[in-house]
């Protein structure tokens, strides 16, 4: 298991113990995680400029050709862009053709052959549940997640192969092998906010709160994120709510990487959960007594 | 005497120019908190903040910083390893020659530029920053991604260099050949008693140093090359190697050989030797204004950055330090040739979308340029397209913090009138367009307009529409509103159904359009297969083409 890391921008800078979780969760797994210079994935650019995001995109995929790798990524944004940027590639052979004229000027091709995985599919699909079963060495007891799966990796799902799309399971499965209980909750398949936040910070805001107080009128006590985007959103809420006998929030936003890392055996600091905001320890008060 | 005034006057203007320097890291201001804070503030604040840092064990890590960041420049390791080797061609070649001809001669009693390891030591060092200095040229002229960010002043100090070290080599060639050189130096240092000894020192120095006398003035044979050779150990060669040890101008001294007696007839000795130590003197006298006041802006940096963590420095010093950064910066290129979003440059002709370029926009307008115009506008979409993914300032090798520098930019743009692209172009569109607020005027605008849709398949897809609305119902925009309809003038279905009569501009001006989270949920829902949500990222497309294009949508 092979695949170059596409970090994606928001990662370093933002959110650095996503960064952590997924090289340390995915090492320890027996992935192997090769760093190229990546571009952007062209995502922020589609807004405005289409071209831009499908150079920029087309250029990231083919960089990764180069090298025959497939991509990984752990963020849905990068990752649905990049579907979105192959579909539309592979539906119009003239863009196609440009983009590669453009790309040529430093020896890149796209032809297409590379796939595009985000980190669960890779966890889920390609270690796979029983091996990640064998993983788990302290499961949690009693810890309620509420799952945000992540519009833009499971919509449109013609585009995006996230998971099955008239029954999604993948992150339910990952969450259940740690010994969590996914809840059922109004939020599940809905947007954190964060696509429209240059434009309408109120609204952008008023999504990820609902997100959060969805989650905690389905008494979670953690929500589940696999996303960079989703993450800044919920710590950017947390960040404005107060200190907790305040807010009327769960314990806070977990990035899945971490919650594996800390039932395998890894510590907090290890799965960077101290950086988290709020502070992930908590989630050590879970894992089962032994 | 025009040496001594050179000297003098450019070490004045040198002096001058880095106090206008310290000046103005005191009073410029990059982002509008930096504003609060006097030159004393910055001042005090900053030499209280190094105090701190030197009492809780920084000084080892600046010291390191300073030998391995500085001295080594490591940091230039993450850019390429051929950048790296030419910087450090052309510092240790500068820092070498620098020694030689200025430090040397006061600190070493014995030092005599003619004697090796001296001699041999001026060409080396010559050869070092002339080869990093073409090194350097090339890169700039043949890699793409550092061409678009040369601008003439990175090439014109490329080239002062080269003239500094040609001139030198230049100078030290002519003078190899020059027989009033000879003549002078007997003046000075010769013991030539009897009347042949001058032509029998020539010949030693005709055959083994060089010397190219015109015909007749030393004889072609070697009958006098005993006393020669006799006279030269007495005179000169306790002050004189032999010039071949000059390893760069010996070779350009053999190609002089020809034509010396008309070379000594034009002086050309002397007016290498104004061009070399003016070019020399002007290079000091415009320090303080170009990439070169990175020498001492650099190591202060590198030192300061780990001496404490931008987010933890005080306010008032962090408003000297973003003001500082400004003249630290080398335009190396490193971080445009590694960022993230340079792909755009090619679609979106903005340079100011590469850090290096914006760092330069940025320079100008905190400078009081307000009267920028279209500038600013410019400098925002730059500003916006960058994605914060700390790559440039974790690349910068001089240790420049761009990220910081961009988020106060931001904050400067956005006191200014000059928020996010998109909320901008979104203001601009609803205030341009979305007519349909009052009475729909019911004309079928631009006919073009289905065609402007083709960037991908969704052209004909809103045709299917049937309006059953079950997008606007999975809209979570659309539930976030107690009154859609009134707060987003259109709601989804309607937008599909407004496009179908070619209404773009209705389209292009509902505030739906602007406010998608683009979720998916419409498109995922869509009995029809119509691309909702990909149809409104195209209108965004579409209006923002037409704002460029000076059109009103």
């Amino acid at each position: 298991m092979k695949y170059a890391l596409f970090l994606g921008c928001k990662i370093p800078y933002y959110v650095p113990h996503y960064e952590i979780a997924t090289r340390r969760v995915l090492g320890d797994l027996g992935v192997e995680l090769v760093d190229l210079e990546f571009p952007c994935c062209g995502y922020p650019m589609r807004h405005l400029y289409f071209r831009s995001y499908m150079l920029s995109a087309a250029r990231g995929l083919a960089l990764a050709e180069s090298r025959e790798l497939n991509i990984t990524t752990p963020c849905k944004c990068c990752f649905g862009a990049l579907k979105r940027a192959q579909k539309f590639l592979a539906d119009n052979p003239e863009l196609l053709r440009e983009i590669n004229a453009e790309l040529a000027a430093e020896g890149l091709n796209y032809s297409g052959k590379v796939q595009v995985r985000h980190i669960l599919q890779v966890m889920h699909d390609d270690v796979g549940m029983a091996e990640l079963q064998s993983r788990v060495k302290r499961p949690y007891e009693l810890l309620r997640a509420a799952i945000l799966y992540g519009c833009h990796a499971v919509r449109p799902s013609e585009v995006t192969h996230f998971d099955d799309p008239s029954n999604l399971h993948l992150i339910d499965d990952l969450v259940k092998v740690t010994g969590a209980t996914p809840v059922t909750w109004a939020g599940r398949l809905s947007c954190c906010g964060a696509p429209v936040r240059e434009r309408n910070e109120d609204l952008a805001l008023a999504t990820i709160r609902r997100r959060l107080s969805e989650a905690r009128d389905a008494k979670a006590d953690i929500l589940v994120i696999a996303c960079a985007y989703s993450q800044m959103q919920a710590e950017w809420a947390y960040s404005l709510a107060g200190p907790p006998p305040q807010r009327e929030l769960i314990e806070g936003p977990v990035l899945y990487p971490q919650l594996l890392g800390l039932c395998m055996g890894l510590t907090a600091k290890d799965v960077a959960l101290d950086r988290n905001t709020p502070n992930g320890e908590y989630l050590i008060s879970f894992l089962r007594r032994d | 005497m025009l040496f001594d005034l050179a000297l003098y006057t450019s070490l004045a203007l040198l002096a001058l120019g880095l106090a206008y320097k310290l000046g103005r890291w005191l009073t410029t201001s990059i982002g509008p908190e930096s504003r609060n804070y006097t030159p004393a503030q910055r001042l005090s604040a900053s030499l209280k903040g190094l105090a701190r840092a030197l009492r809780g064990r920084s000084l080892g890590p600046m010291m390191a910083a300073l030998v391995l960041d500085g001295l080594f420049q490591r940091r230039s390791l993450g850019h390429s390893r051929w950048a790296w080797a030419a910087h450090m061609l052309i510092f240790w070649g500068m820092m070498g020659l620098i020694f030689l001809h200025a430090l040397g001669p006061v600190l070493i009693p014995s030092f005599t530029a003619t004697l090796n390891p001296w001699l041999f030591l001026r060409n080396l060092f010559g050869v070092m920053l002339l080869a990093g200095a073409v090194m350097a040229m090339w890169r700039r002229l043949r890699l793409p991604g550092l061409r678009r960010t040369t601008h003439w002043a990175d090439r014109a100090a490329l080239g002062l260099l080269a003239l500094l070290v040609l001139s030198g080599f230049a100078l030290e060639g002519a003078k190899i050949v020059s027989v009033h050189s000879f003549d002078s130096m007997i003046a000075e240092y010769g013991d030539l008693p009897e009347d042949n000894d001058r032509a029998a020192l020539g010949q030693v120095w005709r055959d083994h140093y060089g010397v190219a006398f015109p015909e007749g003035q030393v004889p072609a044979g070697l009958e006098l090359m005993e006393r020669g050779l006799e006279l030269h150990n007495d005179s000169c060669v306790d002050c004189h190697d032999n010039p071949q040890w000059a390893f760069a101008s010996w070779p350009l001294s053999r190609l002089m050989a020809p034509m010396a007696g008309w070379l000594e007839a034009a002086h050309t000795a002397l007016w290498l030797y104004y061009l070399h130590f003016l070019a020399a003197f002007a290079a000091l006298a415009i320090l303080p204004f170009s990439k070169f006041l990175h020498i001492f802006t650099g190591p202060l940096l590198l030192m300061i950055r780990v001496a404490v963590p931008r987010e933890e420095m005080d306010p008032a010093a962090r408003a000297l330090v973003r003001a500082l950064e400004l003249d630290v910066c080398t335009h190396c290129g490193a971080c445009s040739v590694h960022c993230s979003v340079a792909e755009a440059v090619k679609h979106v002709p903005n340079l100011s979308v590469l850090p290096s370029e914006k760092l330069i926009a940025l320079g100008r307008l905190v400078r009081g340029k307000t009267d920028y115009g279209e500038m600013l506008d410019v400098m925002r979409q730059g500003a916006y397209m960058c994605t914060s993914c700390l790559r440039c300032t974790r690349l910068c090798p001089v240790g420049i913090n761009l990220q910081d520098l961009w988020f106060a930019m931001k904050d400067d743009l956005e006191e200014a009138g000059y928020g996010p692209t998109t909320r901008t172009v979104a203001k601009k569109a609803l205030e341009t367009a979305g007519p349909s607020r009052s009475v729909a005027p019911f004309k079928v605008s631009n006919g073009e307009f289905q065609k402007d849709l083709g960037l991908s398949v969704q052209a004909d897809t809103f045709r299917n529409c049937y309006r059953c609305a079950t997008c606007s119902n999975s809209c979570p925009v659309v539930f976030s509103y107690e009154d859609p309809k009134k707060e987003l003038d259109l709601l989804p279905h309607q937008i599909m159904h407004t496009l179908g009569l070619g209404l773009a501009d209705e389209a292009m001006g509902a505030r739906m359009t602007w406010y998608c989270l683009t979720c998916y949920r419409c498109q995922e829902a869509c009995p029809q297969g119509v691309k909702v949500a990909d149809v409104l990222y195209e209108l965004r497309n579409l209006a923002a083409a037409r704002q460029e294009q000076g059109e009103s949508c």
